[in-house]
């Protein structure tokens, strides 16, 4: 702020007449300069970047893409996750062991950080996408294939979230934490568990009932309805699915994804489509409500860990998943966030069951939709404007 | 030195384009050159998976007139009018009550400024916190009597125009004051002396005087108001899509940018032409001569 | 400009308690136990000892400010200037670049926010404060330009022309004279910008480096969780410390006129 009182230095003078016009002038312009540079340097003393990392952290920067990662493991590395998607000690703990210098930059959509990443913005090192935003993610060659053989505990996963559809082998993600969508409702308001999809259309509920303010949730739950792939693209079975979806239009009260615990826990709402993990968070405060799975099947989510392909420090993001695959480090993740971990050996204080087999036949996982993403789009849009 | 002042005297012109210069140069550098991106984006083929791919079509902008999307236009114009209009009604004995508040005329622009000053999510969370079924105005309002049941405020066109009115009303109050605290008291004590009634007074003197405040408040309320995104997914729980919503899906889930940047240009393209009409007769307008 | 007819003053009171009344929601939020403050569960000052654990929304706190000031501080300046010149002087093409000032203003946040990243990207800038910083002055300078045009409108020159004719350099005039006429809608301008700044959201998520995170960078990526009353506890004490200095100030300036 030096330019400031360089400014006022300045007009003091001035004003007081003890000055001539070449000498404001030239002044002036020196103040002027000095608040503009200062301003584009900010984040020379903000921020944590290092301009002499070999890596760089330039924008669209693709010189440290590739598969190449080197044996040393650097230290520094860039996080980018959904926020409080780790434990409290999840990230000390690794800076301590690694000797790294870790950043956590937050997002609070898939979308959103796919589309920045597309557009040019590089510097992360380790990414935590769904699975559906990985699929396109390889597909716009966004990604680097992880090093297997540099994963020690990969051997800890659980075979449900191995080999998924949207990345077949595992070669670019490392399955971290997984959800399903299903009925979050008031046991003390809502005489039976909602056994179906179809209770988004019930009378008896109008008015008290939310879905998510998601396409693939919603339009998911009235394909499953109607015994079709939550992945379909189908035009015939999206207008039946949009037709149910209209018609719960009328009985339900709003489309609300995340806030909605608030009014489950109030009482305003006694019925919401939400995910497992954010039912149990919300059913802390309230113990009156509960996580039912429609009969018809719901999707289910994995989010996983990834390396940009513009990484600059692929060996420091190695280290740190594989650090996250040890049991006691995926449990207390497990713990704080209250989603279950694809970490099969993980022992969790508050464990979270795998889907049984029988649930396994009427879960999906959520694939990218490719060409069909348009008349998704499209109907998503009629849906919420009806 | 004096003859560059005197030459500079004279040529109105290059002092003009000096004013302008620095702030133009970086509109151009950091505006108008990312969104002329936009708009060669919107002309392009969409990517797959995002993005862009080369490929000149119009596609996107064919796809906009559609009934869907019209009447996504139309609503939105709608609330964004209403919003303008209703913070005028607001905004404007605000302002005037702040320009005549003499000591207290700092303070209070303080006042209506700070409450902007906290997150916009948390005031919006308590907004709905406020609107609720089982929130504080129906728990007084039922505590009063007033009603049986709990109103439905939440979730509703109202509570949408609510947020948005809250929102923007201090891009009303603080342009109307500006332009009425330069207000010469002896104008009005001349119209007083004259025999007008303060009523007269204010309708012939006072509000023609402030126009140019009103009307760029009432610009710098509609026009970003129809923008607006987080409002009505927060408060109209998703139903109440307006062109901002629209717009924000194509560069999401909706994967078309193409789409997404040539509702943009459209609406900017129909908001230019509202402008151009305002300045063009309105109040707002430039002088011919300059004084 | 004279005092309010008592009922106008009456309707200014009665709306800057609405203003406030999500404020004071948002301030009692902070002391409740209650995580998703829905209901009131006790009073505690849990979520304040906790920002100080919370080394992060400090951090962020701090960018926000620093961006905010630096961005108005340049906003005010161009956009003033660019006033001036539209208000005082004919050029060719007046009108349209009045019009087309309003383009920063109508243009979807996330339009200009992706397009700014690509072309930060192309041209191969590091992303950082510096680039959210240049990303909130090209925004803000057209709404404080059309706030400083509204205070100059239908404003003469006769007083820079008096003091001309007295004998006064256009720098002298323009500090003592028109600098002071037009210091309300520059104040006013600021204001605005510092507001649009501090609060921004979706242009500054794309032009934000690693480990550049601002305030609402912070705030909006909780929403999946659900928004910690720490934000509420945040706000509050912006609140508080903003009070107090505009009280401070006030006290000042009646201690020098007195």
């Amino acid at each position: 702020m030096n330019a400031i009182r360089k400014i006022e230095a300045v007009i003091a003078e001035l004003t007081s007449g003890g000055i001539d016009r070449r000498e404001f002038l030239r002044r002036a312009l020196a103040a002027g300069l000095g608040a503009t540079t200062a301003g584009l340097l900010l984040d020379a003393c903000g921020g944590s970047q290092d301009s002499g990392d070999p890596g760089g952290d330039r924008a669209g920067d693709g010189a440290s893409g590739g598969a190449d990662v080197p044996d040393v493991i650097e230290d520094r590395l860039a996080i980018y996750n959904w926020s409080d998607y780790v434990a409290e000690g999840t990230i000390p703990g690794f800076e301590e062991e690694f000797g790294v210098e870790v950043t956590y930059d937050t997002y609070e959509s898939n979308e959103e950080m796919l589309a920045k990443l597309q557009a040019g913005a590089a510097g992360y090192d380790v990414v935590f996408p769904t699975g559906y935003i990985i699929e396109a993610m390889i597909a716009g060659g966004l990604l680097a294939p992880i090093r297997r053989e540099l994963l020690t505990n990969w051997g800890n996963l659980s075979p449900i979230f191995l080999d998924p559809p949207f990345d077949p082998g595992n070669v670019h993600s490392v399955p971290y934490l997984w959800g399903m969508t299903g009925v979050a409702w008031r046991t003390d308001r809502v005489d039976a568990p909602p056994a179906s999809w179809g209770v988004f259309q019930d009378d008896r509920w109008n008015g008290k009932m939310t879905m998510l303010d998601d396409a693939r949730d919603v339009i998911a739950a009235f394909l499953k309805l109607n015994g079709f792939s939550i992945n379909s693209t189908v035009p015939g079975e999206l207008e039946a699915a949009k037709r149910d979806a209209i018609e719960a239009g009328t009985h339900i009260r709003a489309f609300v994804s995340a806030p909605v615990k608030g009014q489950l826990v109030s009482g305003d709402v006694w019925i919401a489509q939400l995910w497992d993990g954010d039912t149990r968070q919300a059913a802390v405060e309230e113990p009156a409500i509960a996580f039912a799975l429609p009969r018809e099947g719901a999707p289910i989510y994995a989010d996983a860990m990834v390396i940009p392909r513009s990484a600059p420090h692929k060996r420091a993001a190695h280290a740190f998943m594989d650090y996250v695959l040890r049991p006691d480090v995926s449990a207390a993740i497990s713990d704080a966030t209250g989603y279950g971990t694809a970490n099969a050996a993980a022992r969790p204080r508050d464990p979270r069951p795998y889907p049984s087999a029988e649930e396994l036949t009427r879960l999906e996982f959520a694939r990218d939709l490719g060409e069909g993403t348009r008349l998704w789009d499209r109907i998503w849009t009629e849906i919420k404007a009806s | 030195m004096r003859r560059a002042a005197r030459w500079l005297a004279a040529h109105d012109r290059v002092r003009a384009w000096g004013l302008l210069a620095p702030g133009t140069l970086w509109l151009l550098a950091f505006f108008v050159l990312p969104v002329a991106i936009m708009g060669a984006y919107s002309a392009m083929e969409r990517g797959l998976y995002g993005g862009v791919e080369p490929g000149f079509t119009l596609a996107s902008y064919a796809r906009f007139f559609d009934p869907l999307y019209l009447r996504i236009l139309g609503r939105t114009l709608w609330l964004a009018a209403l919003t303008t209009l209703l913070c005028v009604v607001i905004g404007y004995p605000v302002a005037y009550a702040i320009a005549g508040a003499g000591r207290w005329k700092h303070a209070l622009l303080f006042l209506v400024v700070l409450p902007f000053w906290t997150s916009f999510l948390v005031r919006t969370y308590a907004i709905m916190f406020l609107l609720r079924d089982s929130g504080l105005v129906n728990s007084a309002l039922l505590a009063l009597s007033l009603i049986d049941e709990p109103l439905t405020l939440l979730y509703t066109p109202g509570a949408v125009l609510a947020g948005l009115v809250y929102g923007y009303l201090p891009f009303m109050v603080l342009p109307v004051y500006a332009s009425l605290e330069k207000l010469d008291p002896a104008l009005l004590e001349a119209a007083e002396s004259l025999g007008a009634r303060p009523v007269a007074g204010f309708l012939r003197v006072t509000l023609p005087l402030s126009l140019p405040g009103l009307v760029a408040g009432s610009l710098l309320v509609f026009i970003p108001s129809l923008g607006a995104f987080l409002t009505p997914d927060l408060l109209g729980g998703a139903r109440q899509v307006m062109i901002g919503n629209l717009v924000q899906q194509q560069f999401g889930a909706g994967r078309d940018w193409p789409f997404g940047s040539a509702a943009s240009f459209i609406l900017m393209a129909l908001v230019l032409a509202v402008v151009y009409v305002f300045l063009h007769r309105g109040a707002g307008a430039l002088p011919e001569e300059v004084e | 400009m004279r005092r309010p007819p008592w009922w106008v003053a009456g309707l200014t009171a009665v709306t800057l308690c609405l203003l406030h009344l999500p404020i004071a929601v948002l301030i009692a939020s902070s002391f409740n136990r209650s995580r998703f403050a829905m209901r009131w569960d006790g009073f505690t000052l849990d979520w304040y000892s906790r920002l100080l654990e919370r080394g992060d929304i400090l951090e962020a706190l701090r960018a926000s400010l620093v961006v905010a000031l630096v961005s108005t501080l340049l906003a005010t300046v161009f956009g003033t200037l660019i006033a001036l010149g539209l208000a005082r002087h004919a050029f060719p093409g007046r009108r349209i670049y009045q019009g087309l000032l309003y383009l920063p203003i109508v243009t979807p946040e996330i339009v200009v926010g992706i397009s700014l990243l690509v072309l930060f990207a192309t041209a191969g800038v590091t992303l950082g404060l510096g680039t959210i910083t240049i990303a909130h002055v090209a925004f803000n300078i057209s709404f404080v330009a059309v706030v400083v045009l509204a205070r100059l409108h239908g404003n003469g020159r006769d007083l820079e022309e008096a003091a001309m004719d007295l004998g006064a350099g256009p720098l002298t005039t323009f500090f003592r004279v028109t600098l002071p006429q037009i210091l309300p809608g520059v104040i006013a301008g600021a204001l605005l910008a510092f507001t649009m700044s501090f609060d921004d959201f979706v242009i500054t998520f794309f032009v934000a480096g690693v480990g550049s995170t601002t305030l609402p960078l912070l705030v909006y990526s909780m929403v999946r969780r659900g928004v910690e009353p720490t934000i509420n506890a945040i706000s509050t004490i912006i609140l508080a410390v903003t009070t107090i200095a505009i009280l401070i100030a006030y006290r000042l300036r009646e201690g020098e006129s007195s």
